[in-house]
Order: C-alpha cells, then sequence, then structure tokens
C-alpha cells in the first residue's frame, strides 16, 4: 500500500531555519497505526531518502492527531546562498513515493 | 482614568475564580489582509482584548538584515487600521508582535508611524506602548565568553564577530515584556521580535488565569483559522474557562475539531508534546480534544513549567552581497537532456569572461526547474520533461559585478554549441528582456542562538506615549 492512498496530509515546513519537519497526518487509525509500524518510516529509510546520517533524524508518532512527524536539520540553512526552499515547504515530495 | 487591564480586572473578577475571557486572534500575519466577515463576527462576541502576530523568522533572512517589510505598506495600514479601530470601538487592549516582519528597531519604528497616522486620521486616542527586541551587542559578547550561548540546530557556534557582522540583531521577548506595557496602562501594544504566543497570553497571564491553558490556546490561535478545517485565514476566538479552553472559528465554513486543533500542535514545531517559551514550557502530552459540537473544540489537560534558567532566542541576519538572477527556459529535447554539462560549460567560459576578485569572489547557483531545482532528488526524471525553466543567481560584492555576471551568462548560455545542437539560433526562451534581473541584497542568517540571561526585563524596554 502506498502512504498516499491511507494519508490525508503529508507536508514540510521548516521548524525554524535549521530543522525540517515533516508531517503525515492519517485518515483513521487503522492507517495511523499501520505506517506506525511501517519499515518505510523508520529513521533509516528517512535518512536514505533525504540523503542524513540516521542519527539526525526524529520519528514521532502523536496519536491525538494520528500523526507522524519526522524531524530532521535542513541541508542548508533557509535562504542561506544555495538553498532552494526558504520555507522548507516543497520538500515532502520523497514520501509520496513510500510503499508502506 | 483606568488603565485597559484593571478595566479587565474588575471585569473578570468574580467572588471565587474568573469570568470566561475570550481572546480574539484578528490575524495570522498582519498585513496580508483580513477577512471582514470572521472580524466583524469576532468584535460581535465582545472579545477581551485583540491580538495579531505580524511576523516570523519563516520569510528567510532578507527581512531581518535589510530592515524591512515583507508585507505591502498599503496592506499592512488597512490590517491595522481595523485592528486599531475595532478594539477602540470596544475599549478593549490591541496587542502586536513581530512588528514589520522582523521586530527590530526600523520594522518597529515604521510600524510605529503608521499607528500615529491611523490615530491621527481617524481621531482615536490611546496610550501606547512600543516594546524595542534590539538585542545588546556587547551583552551578547560578554554572554558569549561566559558560554551562555548555544546553537538551535546546525548552525554553529555563535563568535563574536558575528554579533559585529549580523547588521540587525533581535530576541525573541516572551510575556514578560508585554505584561510590563499593560501594567503601564498601555491600551495597544506594539512590540518587536515577540514569541507568536505571548501576544495573546500576556493579558491573561496578567489576570491570573493558568498559563498551561493560556499558552496552548495561544499557541493555537495565533495562526488564526489555520489550525481549522478546512484551514483558513480567518479570524479565531478562544476562550479560556477554568483549566481548559475552547477554540471557536469566526468563519462558519471552518469548524475547528478535535483533530484539527490537535493537528496544529505539530505545526511548524520539532516537538509537538514540548513548546519552550523565554519563562519556560508548555507540555502537551496529557491534553484532551473534545468536540463541543460540530464547530468547537474543548482543550483540557495542557501543563505550564516555569523555567529554572530564563533564555532569549536571538536572531541576526548579515549581508553576503549583491544578488542578480538570469531567467529563461528551454523547450528543446536536447538542451534539456545536456543541461547539467551545458551551465557547467557556460559557468567555466563566464568565470574566464569575468574573472572573480580573489578577496570577494562572487558565487554562481544554477536551478534547473523541471530536473531537480526544488529537491535535490538523486537520479534525473524519467521520462524528462518537455521544458526547463532555468534561473542562474549570482551573489557578487556589487550590483554591477553581479548584473555582468548574468548577463555574460545569458549570452553564453544562449549560444552555447554542445554535441548533437540541432537548434542553432539559440538554446533557451526569454520570456521578457531584460531577462537578467537586479534581485536586492542577499542576506543569510548568522545568528539563531539561545542565551541564557539573568533577567528578560533589560532586554526589552517599554516606552510610552499618549496618542
Amino acid at each position: 500500500m502506498r502512504l498516499t492512498d491511507i494519508a490525508k496530509v503529508v507536508r514540510s515546513k521548516n521548524a525554524g531555519p535549521t530543522v525540517l519537519t515533516l508531517d503525515l497526518l492519517f485518515n483513521d487509525e487503522a492507517g495511523f497505526r499501520l505506517a506506525c509500524e511501517s519499515d518505510s518510516l523508520k529513521p533509516d529509510a528517512i535518512a536514505r531518502l533525504y540523503a542524513q546520517p540516521v542519527e539526525k533524524i526524529q520519528v514521532l508518532a502523536y496519536p491525538p492527531a494520528l500523526a507522524i512527524k519526522v524531524v530532521l536539520p535542513r541541508r542548508i540553512v533557509s535562504g542561506d546562498p544555495g538553498d532552494s526552499d526558504v520555507y522548507g515547504a516543497q520538500q515532502h515530495g520523497p514520501l509520496l513515493g513510500i510503499e508502506l | 482614568m483606568k488603565s485597559a487591564i484593571a478595566r479587565l480586572r474588575e471585569e473578570v473578577a468574580t467572588g471565587g475564580g474568573l469570568k470566561p475571557l475570550r481572546v480574539m486572534a484578528a490575524s495570522g500575519q498582519l498585513g496580508y489582509g483580513i477577512p471582514d466577515a470572521a472580524f466583524n463576527a469576532g468584535l460581535a462576541r465582545k472579545p477581551h482584548l485583540i491580538g495579531a502576530d505580524m511576523g516570523s523568522i519563516d520569510p528567510g533572512p532578507y527581512y531581518l538584515g535589510a530592515g524591512k517589510m515583507a508585507q505591502s505598506e498599503t496592506m499592512v495600514r488597512v490590517d491595522l487600521a481595523k485592528c486599531l479601530r475595532g478594539a477602540r470601538q470596544l475599549g478593549i487592549p490591541l496587542l502586536v508582535g513581530t512588528a514589520g516582519s522582523a521586530g527590530a528597531a526600523p520594522h518597529l519604528a515604521q510600524t510605529l508611524d503608521m499607528v500615529r497616522a491611523i490615530a491621527r486620521e481617524e481621531n482615536l486616542h490611546f496610550r501606547l506602548a512600543s516594546i524595542s527586541a534590539d538585542m545588546p551587542r556587547d551583552t551578547v559578547k560578554r554572554a558569549i565568553r561566559a558560554k551562555r550561548v548555544v546553537p538551535l540546530g546546525e548552525i554553529g557556534e555563535l563568535t563574536e564577530t558575528d554579533v559585529d557582522h549580523a547588521t540587525h540583531l533581535v530576541g525573541q521577548m516572551g510575556i514578560e515584556a508585554f505584561q510590563r506595557a499593560l501594567e503601564l496602562g498601555a491600551d495597544v501594544v506594539i512590540a518587536g521580535r515577540a514569541c507568536d504566543s505571548a501576544v495573546f497570553a500576556a493579558v491573561p497571564a496578567t489576570l491570573g488565569y493558568p498559563l498551561g491553558p493560556t499558552l496552548h490556546m495561544s499557541k493555537i490561535i495565533e495562526c488564526c483559522s489555520l489550525c481549522c478545517t478546512p484551514g483558513g485565514r480567518d479570524t479565531v476566538i478562544g476562550t479560556l474557562e477554568g483549566d481548559s479552553f475552547v477554540i471557536d472559528s469566526m468563519n462558519p465554513t471552518r469548524h475547528a475539531s478535535p483533530m484539527s486543533v490537535a493537528a496544529h500542535s505539530l505545526y511548524e514545531q520539532a516537538d509537538p508534546y514540548a513548546v519552550r517559551e523565554p519563562e519556560g514550557t508548555l507540555h502537551t502530552r496529557d491534553s484532551r480534544y473534545e468536540a463541543v459540537d460540530e464547530h468547537r473544540t474543548r482543550v483540557a489537560g495542557s501543563r505550564w513549567e516555569p523555567a529554572t534558567q530564563l533564555t532569549i532566542k536571538i536572531e541576526g541576519a548579515m549581508r553576503v552581497g549583491e544578488r542578480a538572477v538570469l531567467l529563461c527556459g528551454s523547450a528543446d529535447p536536447r538542451v534539456i537532456a545536456n543541461i547539467k554539462s551545458i551551465t557547467a560549460n557556460v559557468e567555466k567560459i563566464v568565470r574566464e569572461l569575468t574573472p572573480p576578485r580573489p578577496d570577494k569572489p562572487y558565487q554562481i547557483f544554477w536551478r534547473v526547474y523541471g530536473i531537480d531545482a526544488v529537491f535535490p532528488w538523486a537520479t534525473p526524471p524519467d521520462p524528462l520533461p518537455r521544458e526547463i525553466f532555468i534561473m542562474c543567481e549570482c551573489i557578487a560584492d556589487t550590483a554591477e559585478e553581479a548584473k555582468a555576471v548574468a548577463t555574460v551568462t545569458k549570452q553564453y548560455l544562449l549560444h552555447h554549441g554542445f554535441p548533437g545542437r540541432l537548434s542553432t539560433a539559440g538554446n533557451t526562451a526569454f520570456p521578457f528582456t531584460p531577462p537578467e534581473v537586479a534581485a536586492a541584497t542577499a542576506y543569510r542568517f548568522n545568528v539563531y542562538h539561545v542565551m541564557d540571561v539573568d533577567a528578560l526585563e533589560p532586554f526589552f524596554p517599554v516606552h510610552m506615549e499618549d496618542l
């Protein structure tokens, strides 16, 4: 099953200029549980997608919103020369292809 | 005449506890337009205060570095006038945080000038408090030497040179500074760089409402109806009642559901369970979200833990150079297939023709939209896109040098010969000319750190004036 089949929100945004957060919100409890258990959303899988060391990836389940939050460093401080996404709002692309 | 906060104290006081307190969040970012219907519906509920956030670090380093507003001045005036009229009509406090986008001295001054002009034109009279947030550089340097400054994320240790290089250096004030302004009798508070939650939390905190629900509610309403489903930018009202609060959207088509409100705790936060403020930490691990009806949600169980060490988040931006960009596209499959080598070869020629100065070399950044400009994909798209957009950015010490590089790049990119080329009259399409555009001064954040302090008050002086 694809992540996009069961997620109602897949978004990315800065949490300050040095940190990127990815939020996955699910339609129902079953989808949320499935995603929480999937290897595709474990820190090592995210680390490969975002070319970051695994120890810099945090994956956190947030049951009140049926959500999974991923926190990782930005590749470059927001707005530094060479940045491509000041708000970090378009860094969720690699998540859209995930199979759970 | 009694101050605004003294009037509120009398109004909410009962024999035992406190009456429900209605906090109206007028705008998630003042200056982008406040929808009238929800704003007027909010005023009709007779809120006890109006708050509006006006800035953020999100839009990048330019605004802080340059001392300029991100919003259009015209729109800021419209929104400010709307909030001032509403607050004066009801005789309630208006609090605005992070004036002028980034909350440094020039931003605050420009916003205050607008407030004074609006008051004059509309014959409004009130006590205006302004709170500046510019950090004294000597104090910050002493803190560096005392090892009381730490980086927030991967930005490196702060140096005294960074402190000197930042064109503006601000600290984020918390509720403490707003509380002082209110106790001095302010009807309207215009603050420099501030925590967005403090704008909404200062009045309830001063009146004695519990800080857990107060801060959590403030954190949710600071973006207005973004916490609703569907999300929007309309006015919301948060009502503090005992140990809980209720979120109520003033747009009847945007509903605050338990799920949408809980989800907002995730937004732009690294940790949804703990939000650090200058005076303490908001804990939401035990928060419960319950529907009051289809449109409103009640939140209970949020907890506040006072800090053992006071801190100030400090932000600074420094000039990097002057920016020029070249904008063009291509619809030629052979140009698209070879774009990486074409741009690399063109850049080599440009660097020979316009040699970088050894002391201050310019930088060139290529972005090929359609291939990997937004995200650094490991592999190119398959199949390749039919068209691409090419942006070549140059940051140089002077605007003239940046323009020279962009202009030479244009000519050599247009006419670059490469193996297999068919379109020998030109590789690129320009939607308009000149295709090279001066793009203002480039800045970067060189300060994004947390500083331990012994007291908050000296960093955020309050200035009062009667209008």
